[in-house]
């Protein structure tokens, strides 16, 4: 197992990144000696904190963030209502060319936010100008004090066009586009960012959510003197569903398009899953607020040694290999059955498991008292694995495959003689297989 | 039981749902202060960082990369001196166990076969390691991972000093031990056993026959006897030679002596622990541990002190050994004690124990190990270019382990005096380091 041979190394829509890890357009990027500290650290490149004409007043809420902790666990989600970029546009620019400059072998991407077609064009133009290798269009943000701004945008599909279009028109750098999480099917508005021309799509930005409401005053958190709102919600909490945005859109035949996977990136596991499902590169900023910058240590180690251990040398060979394994639910073998096994040898006699089956499952464990065991009874159990998903011993639960002669018990009936009371007709079943 | 079963195997150490329950407890603290009491680096503020990041394979390279006896360090470390004591968790409940850790990842990278390193591009120059205990093979091992040929000379059978022939096997097995081995034998150190550096300076027969520079990790074999006068009186070991019989595994020859019989151990130290628990184990009928000061003077740690109690040793403080009584024979059959009371603090700032006149006493023994202590070996005689210390410890620079311009060089136990394990590791270590460089600019 070595991973000295291995090659993190990308190239995102004609752009060369040293590894695939970036920050994402956040507090995290907001200046270039943040960014800069952020680069010694590791990171591959930066989407720069979003950019505005400065023709509108930018001013973020205080406080602007609430986190969602989760027992112990700190931080499993992150609600803000931090604005884009309230710095002076100039200074924003300095910032780039700063970083253009010292560390010409991270690419740096701007994000900007227009709103109107010529603040579009102005904001994209001016980065350009100053050192950006590539654009991110912010069509994302959930919680815009100006209207008809961020991911109001992201909604209407024909204006998202509209802009990407616009943009494209002025600069020749690449152009991403970064959705918003808060729409149905994410394929639709790619398809239209593509069709003004993008040349990417990141996703997603975050989700309309609420963290945390007062419990004395009822007023949802972060309290901004007296009012809450629904906001920007992400981190670890989001990531199922941001991978399955990605997915979706690894999978559209029409769009063809590099992807950049955000949302609730911590660890190597987590790139791992995103570059699997499709993404090219990854952006991380709740993982960055949890734990810094240093992180991204951790996901370049962890991420080489799973390399090595596979032997896969090229980062690029990970990305869409799960693709061909993600199909629709009728695509199940139902014939195939199996239940839960359990090794009694190693159980400590906690009784987590017992619990949840009688209460949440095929109530097929009985509790041995004296002993403190659990004793399945095999045919009752529904291989729903919940009790192996709370029992604190790895390996004591595990998944058995049953040959096909096997029967699972049907869940009994509790009082069989009401049938005589029963008002039912049998409703013709219907024949799957024709 | 039979001996072996009481003696081969140290106790299982914890598994990777408690690791990450522990890592789960940790504070992840910013300059974490942990990483800065490990006296050899091995940075448990990252390696548990990376347990919780689910990197476990970096968190296994994090520690032994920085400390080659990354795993026997997790066994033997009093981690509640070091690292655990500066545990910011200790503010909320209890420290986080870093010991119990930093074991658990060493031995997970056994069970995964996740290898740390790599054979590197071979150098020319040649270095020689006097001694293959935890300074020689952490020293070797740092050197080799640069490239350069090493070799150890160990005078016993096997390398490992004292965590090979002086600590118990019931707290550190040759099973363990082989497996952290195994990483020096992959860095392609050579080991030349058997092999004692001795003769009228034995280091410039070193350094003529090639190698470019010399570590001196010799630790302390040397014994003071107790009692001046002729020794060799049957039934009286000094704990050096009693544990290496054990190490040895030599345990029908001592079990005939100590079975079903009465034992004094002479000392407060964690090396009289070591001594009595063992004679304990062997089977003795009664155990003595025989200081000259008070319970709350010994050297030895707490928890040891108090665990030995609980085997059921009689703690004869405030005595001093005066003499040996002999059989006929020659054989030891009574230790001659006369009581102590503390009068006013010595130099080590402890109250001095003063006999106290008359009270002279005999106690009915048929073995005794004396644990009092160890010194430098007398026998060897180095180099002229070796100065030593009034205690016979080598004189070594701190910052580099530099003994002599003709780079040699020494640390662990001869340099410091009695010290610890992690302590040698760093020893080994720095010098490499000074090494490394010194050769680069030749
Ligand atoms: C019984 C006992 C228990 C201990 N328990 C602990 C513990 O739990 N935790 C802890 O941290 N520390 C413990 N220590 C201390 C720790 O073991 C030492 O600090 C450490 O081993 C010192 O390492 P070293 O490499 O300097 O010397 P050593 O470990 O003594 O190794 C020196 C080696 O060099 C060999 N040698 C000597 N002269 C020559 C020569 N001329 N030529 C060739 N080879 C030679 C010796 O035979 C020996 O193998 C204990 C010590 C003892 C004695
Ligand atoms: C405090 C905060 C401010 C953010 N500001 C921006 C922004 O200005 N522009 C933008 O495109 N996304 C912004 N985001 C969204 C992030 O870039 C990212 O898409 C989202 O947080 C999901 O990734 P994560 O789970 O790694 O945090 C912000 C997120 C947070 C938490
Ligand atoms: S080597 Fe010893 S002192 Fe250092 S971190 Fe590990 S257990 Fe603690």
């Amino acid at each position: 197992m070595t991973a000295k041979n291995i090659d993190l190394s990308v190239d995102f829509a004609g752009v060369k990144f040293k590894n695939p890890f970036l920050l994402s357009s956040s507090p995290v990027s907001n200046s270039a000696e943040m960014v800069a500290q952020s680069f010694e650290a590791g990171w591959g490149g930066v989407v720069f904190k979003t950019l505005a004409s400065g023709r509108w007043p930018i001013v973020h809420p205080s406080p602007r963030m609430n986190p969602y902790h989760y027992g112990s666990t700190k931080m499993m989600g992150l609600q803000n209502v931090e604005q884009i970029s309230d710095r002076p546009l100039k200074d924003n620019l300095l910032d780039l060319l700063y970083l253009k400059k010292n560390y010409p072998d991270h690419p740096i991407v701007a994000s900007v936010m227009g709103f109107s077609t010529e603040d579009w064009q102005y904001v994209a133009k001016a980065a350009e100008d100053n050192g950006a290798d590539m654009l991110e269009l912010n069509f994302s943000c959930p919680h815009m004090t100006i209207e008809g701004s961020g991911h109001k945008v992201g909604q209407a599909f024909p204006l998202l066009e509209g802009f990407t279009e616009a943009v494209k028109k002025v600069v020749k750098i690449p152009v991403m586009a970064k959705m918003t999480p808060n729409i149905t099917d994410i394929t639709e508005p790619a398809m239209f960012a593509k069709k003004g021309g993008a040349d990417a799509i990141s996703a997603v930005n975050t989700f309309r959510g609420i963290s945390e409401i007062g419990r004395d005053d009822w007023i949802p958190k972060p309290n901004i003197f007296g009012v809450g709102a629904e906001s920007g919600y992400s981190g670890p909490a989001v990531k199922p569903v941001a991978l399955h945005f990605i997915a979706d859109m690894a999978k559209c035949k029409g769009l063809g398009l590099p992807l950049s996977g955000i949302g609730g990136i911590e660890t190597w596991v987590d790139v791992l899953e995103y570059l699997l499902v499709g993404a090219t590169t990854i952006q991380v900023t709740t993982g960055i607020i949890h734990y810094g910058y240093r992180i991204v240590e951790d996901m370049a180690e962890g991420l080489r040694d799973y390399m090595a251990s596979k032997g896969i040398n090229e980062v690029t060979d990970l990305i869409g290999k799960a693709l061909p394994n993600l199909k629709e639910t009728d695509h199940f073998d139902l014939e195939r059955q199996g239940r839960a096994e359990y090794n009694y040898d190693i159980c400590i006699g906690c009784g987590q498991c017992y619990i949840v089956c009688n209460d949440a499952a095929g109530q097929a464990l009985e509790w041995e008292a004296e002993k403190r065991r659990p004793k399945l009874i095999e045919d009752k159990c529904l291989s729903c694995m919940v009790c192996s998903f709370v029992c604190p011993v790895p390996g004591l639960i595990t998944f058995k495959e049953m040959p096909k002669q096997w029967q699972r018990n049907e869940t009994a009936v509790m009082d069989p003689s009401l049938e005589k009371e029963l008002k039912y007709e049998r409703f013709e079943e219907v024949d799957l297989k024709t | 039981m039979s001996y072996a079963e009481h003696f081969q195997e140290m106790e299982k150490g914890i598994g990777l749902a408690h690791a990450i329950a522990e890592a789960d407890r940790c504070l992840l603290c910013y300059d974490a202060p942990c990483s800065k009491a490990c006296p050899a680096e091995t940075d448990p503020g990252a390696f548990i960082r990376k347990l919780r990041l689910r990197n476990i394979t970096g968190a296994i390279r994090t520690i032994k990369d920085n400390n080659i006896l990354g795993g026997a360090c997790g066994v033997l470390c009093p981690t509640s001196k070091l690292c655990e004591k500066e545990c910011s968790a200790t503010g909320i409940s209890r420290p986080i166990e870093i010991g119990q850790i930093q074991r658990f990842l060493v031995e997970y990278g056994w069970q995964i076969g996740f290898k740390v390193f790599e054979r590197a591009k071979e150098r020319k120059e040649k270095v020689a390691v006097v001694g293959s205990g935890p300074a020689g093979l952490s020293c070797a091992g740092e050197l080799a991972k640069q490239g350069y040929q090493v070799t150890v000379f160990a005078e016993r059978s096997e390398p490992g000093g004292v965590i090979r022939y002086g600590v118990p096997a019931y707290r550190f097995d040759k099973k363990f031990f082989k497996n952290e081995l195994q990483d020096l034998y992959d860095l392609g150190v050579e080991f030349q056993c058997n092999t004692k550096i001795e003769g009228k300076a034995g280091v410039e027969k070193l350094l003529n026959d090639g190698y470019k520079a010399v570590f001196l990790s010799p630790g302390l074999w040397g014994t003071q006897p107790l009692i001046p006068g002729p020794q060799n009186i049957q039934g009286v070991f000094t704990s050096a030679d009693f544990l290496v019989a054990l190490r040895e595994e030599r345990y029908e020859e001592l079990g005939k002596q100590i079975k079903g019989k009465r034992v004094a151990v002479i000392g407060g130290g964690s090396v009289a622990m070591d001594c009595v628990e063992s004679a304990s184990k062997l089977g003795a009928k009664d155990v003595y541990l025989v200081y000259r000061r008070s319970f709350a003077q010994m050297p030895a740690e707490e928890d040891e002190r108090l665990e030995v109690l609980r085997l059921g040793v009689h703690f004869l403080v405030l005595n001093q050994p005066v003499d040996y009584l002999t059989e006929s024979s020659g054989k030891v059959n009574a230790l001659k004690l006369i009581r102590t009371q503390l009068a006013e603090p010595d130099a080590s700032s402890r109250r001095k124990p003063v006999e106290i006149k008359g009270s002279e006493w005999e106690l009915d023994v048929d073995f005794v190990v004396e644990a009092v202590g160890q010194k430098p070996d007398e026998a060897v005689d180095w180099s002229p270019a070796v100065k030593l210390d009034k205690k016979g410890l080598i004189v070594a620079d701190p910052e580099s382990g530099q003994v002599s311009s003709k780079l040699i060089f020494a640390g662990g136990d001869i340099v410091r005096g009695p010290a610890l394990v992690v302590e040698a590791v760093q020893d080994g270590k720095v010098a490499a380091r000074a090494i490394a460089k010194a050769l680069s600019k030749t």
